[in-house]
């Protein structure tokens, strides 16, 4: 029963991300004033350049070839482990740090596939994608400290159960979330970090490392976008949201969950313009800084 | 003669004078005209050409670089010390001999070699060349950007436009008074009322015709309406370049409003052939109010929205900063020199514009906050020039000007007005009852070079922005 919850969860979850997206791109074209395209758009785009011819740049190599694969594979590793449903069947590798390399994973290989493209904006991408990335990576490790000293372990599992007896563990628990919260922005290329929709290629940063691709490799860059996106944020929730007895119940709530944070996201993203890129460092800090001071917290004592 | 001629410019220069336009003719003489913004006389200075060259004037008055290498390969005539001398408009692909000017017959003819000119760029370790253009993401025109950039920062951009150059000076010479209109409306559809009323005015001084005022009220009424297109658009692009795509689509949407207000009232979108010598379309007075308060009912709150996000307007103090004296130097226009605080507008200059013009906004930072303030209170300095002037219209009786070109119609003026963009002028020469010689000096033209030397020092991934705070237009520089 556990397996078959656990399937169907991940099943569940990769299909619905293109969908997660469309939902967050209607609101932001609602709020706009526009229509926007249909909230299926995602699908019909991946599906379009999956089937277009796929080229590569005169002077790449097979690791612009790979890139996609490779971080789509990293995405799909953590997939596997999200506990959908409350539970995962496996144990090891079910835990916080192989999730956090493999999404370290998933951006060095981003930033690889823009340094290969051999154009300059591909480079500019690369750059600001590691640049971001070392800003991110200590905040997310403050994050998921306050969660293993929760926890009592870095197993991906929910906490929530464990906060009723710790009004401590509540307190670094909100400033994780928080912390979580910013990171998820920055992470995804979301503002005030990065744009998605921008055409300006010199403000990019996500999308300057796959400026030069096209065919398959476009539209795995595209699903692998999708997919983080969802992976993301049903992390945040499974560990640090509500959370029930049975599997069922989870799942469903799982993917409200996914589908408020999509609006949500929508929503801030039209509130919001891009920082100056060099005040990302200070934006990441303060990301850091909120989930380190859970972390001390939370190491104080008050663990249970 | 030579040192005259350096002499005189330098010192109208120096007094304060408005640099009109510098060309050439094919018969050799070398023209500048300047215009005195408190009397607004025009002053002509001539210069002939010694063994079909000139003494350069760029190093000491930059603004006329780009005029000088405009007339090297145009004409051939050679600016001797010139700090700069490559091309600018000649591409490689020209044959040797072409010179679209002067040759009595183009020599049809296309080199099949490299499009690309010489650019300058920074050399040394850590600096990467980057290329932008000249087809970009966007719809937007061509324009060729030679980035030398250290990490995140330009060191130098050279900016490569004119890759779409039309030939329109060499177009209309020969043609007679009827036919010039049609192509001088398309020169560029941001300006292009701006670029009517200049050959429409140039004619009506050379023919001896005094328009009334009715008449002039109404080219007033275009003029204006055209800045308030011209504005919306710009105020729409500066919040794409941050990513604010509400106040982006917000401002779209008002635009197209006036847009359809426009063809309604004027019959054309773009105002397109409005004004001609001797009329102009004019509008009921209160068809004219009625879209301006249709605009106004969502301009005020997308002002107050835009202007109270703190995001967004943190993000455009101290960027793409140009100081006064820098602005003066190299004789930028428009928008990017009031925002520097040059008080110049050449509303002021231009006669029949009266009571209704209430003096240049003037703003004295210089950066992105200044040109996008500006602009807003220049939108609603507009609005209310529109419906004052309107109003006026009903007070002016309508008098019937029958206007007919006379067929011998001959001489040289010279025509200005302040496009949304700045200072344009025509410089218009007929002779029996055609045009020997047209010239365009866009306000665009001046500004091209500032916005690249403005860019240098900050961040590339501002560039956008800075570029969209300028808002130059490619057609007009490159006629």
């Amino acid at each position: 029963m556990l397996w078959f919850t656990q399937i169907v969860g991940i099943l569940i979850l990769f299909v619905s991300s293109p969908l997660l997206w469309g939902i967050t791109q209607t609101v932001k074209a609602r709020i706009q004033g526009r229509h926007g395209p249909p909230v299926w758009q995602m699908y019909w785009v991946i599906a379009k350049n999956w089937r277009k011819e796929t080229t590569a740049p005169e002077f790449s190599s097979w690791i612009f070839r790979i890139a996609p694969s490779v971080s789509m594979a990293a995405l799909l590793a953590v997939l596997i482990m999200i506990p959908s449903s409350g539970q995962v069947p496996i144990g090891w590798p079910h835990d916080l740090l192989t999730v956090f390399f493999l999404l370290a994973l998933e951006r060095f290989w981003i930033g690889l596939g823009g340094l290969d493209s051999a154009g300059t904006f591909g480079g500019l991408g690369s750059s600001r994608t590691s640049t971001i990335g070392t800003g991110i990576e200590p905040a997310l490790l403050a994050a998921f400290g306050v969660l293993w000293r929760v926890g009592g372990g870095s197993a991906i599992e929910p906490i929530t159960p464990l906060l009723k007896a710790s009004p401590g563990g509540t307190i670094a628990w909100s400033l994780a979330a928080v912390s979580f919260a910013l990171l998820l922005l920055a992470e995804l290329g979301r503002m005030p970090v990065d744009n998605p929709d921008t055409h300006l290629e010199l403000t990019m940063i996500h999308e300057a490392t796959i400026l030069e691709s096209n065919g398959r490799l476009l539209a795995l860059s595209q699903l692998a976008m999708t997919l983080k996106l969802t992976v993301v944020m049903a992390l945040g929730w499974v560990i640090m949201g509500p959370h029930f007895g049975s599997s069922w119940p989870n799942l469903t709530l799982l993917l409200i969950e996914l589908a408020f944070t999509s609006v949500a996201l929508g929503w801030i993203e039209s509130r919001l313009t891009k920082l100056r890129y060099f005040q990302l460092p200070a934006y990441l800090s303060i990301a850091a800084g909120i989930g380190l001071l859970g972390f001390l917290l939370a190491s104080g004592g008050f663990n249970l | 003669m030579t040192t005259t001629w350096k002499h005189q410019n330098q010192l109208h220069k120096d007094s304060g004078h408005e640099l009109l336009t510098l060309t050439a003719n094919r018969r050799g003489k070398l023209t500048s005209v300047w215009l005195d913004p408190d009397d607004h006389r025009q002053s002509f200075l001539d210069l002939d050409l010694v063994d079909g060259s000139f003494p350069s004037l760029a190093a000491s008055l930059p603004e006329t670089a780009w005029d000088e290498r405009e007339i090297h390969d145009l004409f051939g005539y050679i600016p001797l010390g010139h700090p700069d001398p490559r091309p600018l408009i000649r591409t490689p692909r020209w044959p040797k001999d072409f010179l679209p000017l002067r040759s009595a017959q183009l020599s049809p003819g296309w080199l099949e070699v490299e499009p690309d000119l010489p650019a300058l760029q920074v050399e040394g370790d850590g600096v990467t060349i980057m290329k932008v253009g000249p087809t970009h993401a966007g719809i937007i025109e061509s324009g060729h950007f030679v980035f030398s950039i250290i990490g995140e920062n330009v060191l130098h951009l050279d900016a490569h436009l004119f890759q779409n150059h039309r030939g329109i000076e060499a177009l209309l010479e020969g043609k007679t008074v009827g036919e010039v209109s049609p192509l001088v409306t398309r020169i560029c559809a941001a300006d292009s009322v701006s670029n009517q009323t200049n050959w429409a005015s140039a004619v009506e001084q050379l023919a001896g015709f005094i328009p009334s005022e009715r008449l002039l009220l109404n080219r007033i009424i275009l003029l204006e309406a055209e800045r308030v297109l011209s504005h919306l658009n710009d105020l729409a692009q500066i919040p794409a370049g941050v990513g604010y795509q509400v106040a982006h689509q917000r401002a779209l949407a008002m635009k197209e409003l006036w847009q359809r207000g426009l063809q309604s009232l004027f019959g054309h979108r773009f105002l397109f052939e409005t004004v001609h010598p001797g009329s102009a379309v004019s509008a009921p007075a209160d068809a004219v109010s009625e879209i301006v308060h249709a605009v106004r009912r969502h301009w005020v709150p997308w002002r107050q929205v835009v202007m109270g996000h703190h995001g967004f307007t943190n993000r455009m103090r101290g960027v793409g900063t140009t100081p006064l004296d820098q602005v003066i130097r190299m004789g930028a226009q428009g928008v990017t020199s009031r925002a520097a605080g040059k008080e110049f507008d050449a509303r002021q200059s231009i006669p029949w514009y009266g009571e209704v013009f209430e003096g240049p906004v003037i703003r004295t930072s210089g950066d992105v906050l200044a040109r996008f303030e500006l602009r807003l209170d220049e939108v609603e300095a507009s609005l209310r020039i529109i419906e004052k002037a309107a109003r006026m219209t009903y007070k002016t009786p309508f008098q019937d000007q029958p206007f007919t070109v006379p067929e011998d119609i001959d001489g040289r003026a010279v025509a200005f007005s302040e496009s949304p963009h700045g200072l344009n002028v025509h410089d218009v020469s007929l002779s029996q009852g055609r045009v020997s010689r047209y010239h365009v000096r866009a306000a665009t033209y001046r500004n091209w070079p500032l916005v690249a030397q403005t860019v240098a020092g900050n961040a590339v991934a501002d560039f956008p922005l800075i570029n969209k705070s300028f808002e130059l237009c490619y057609s007009c520089t490159d006629r």
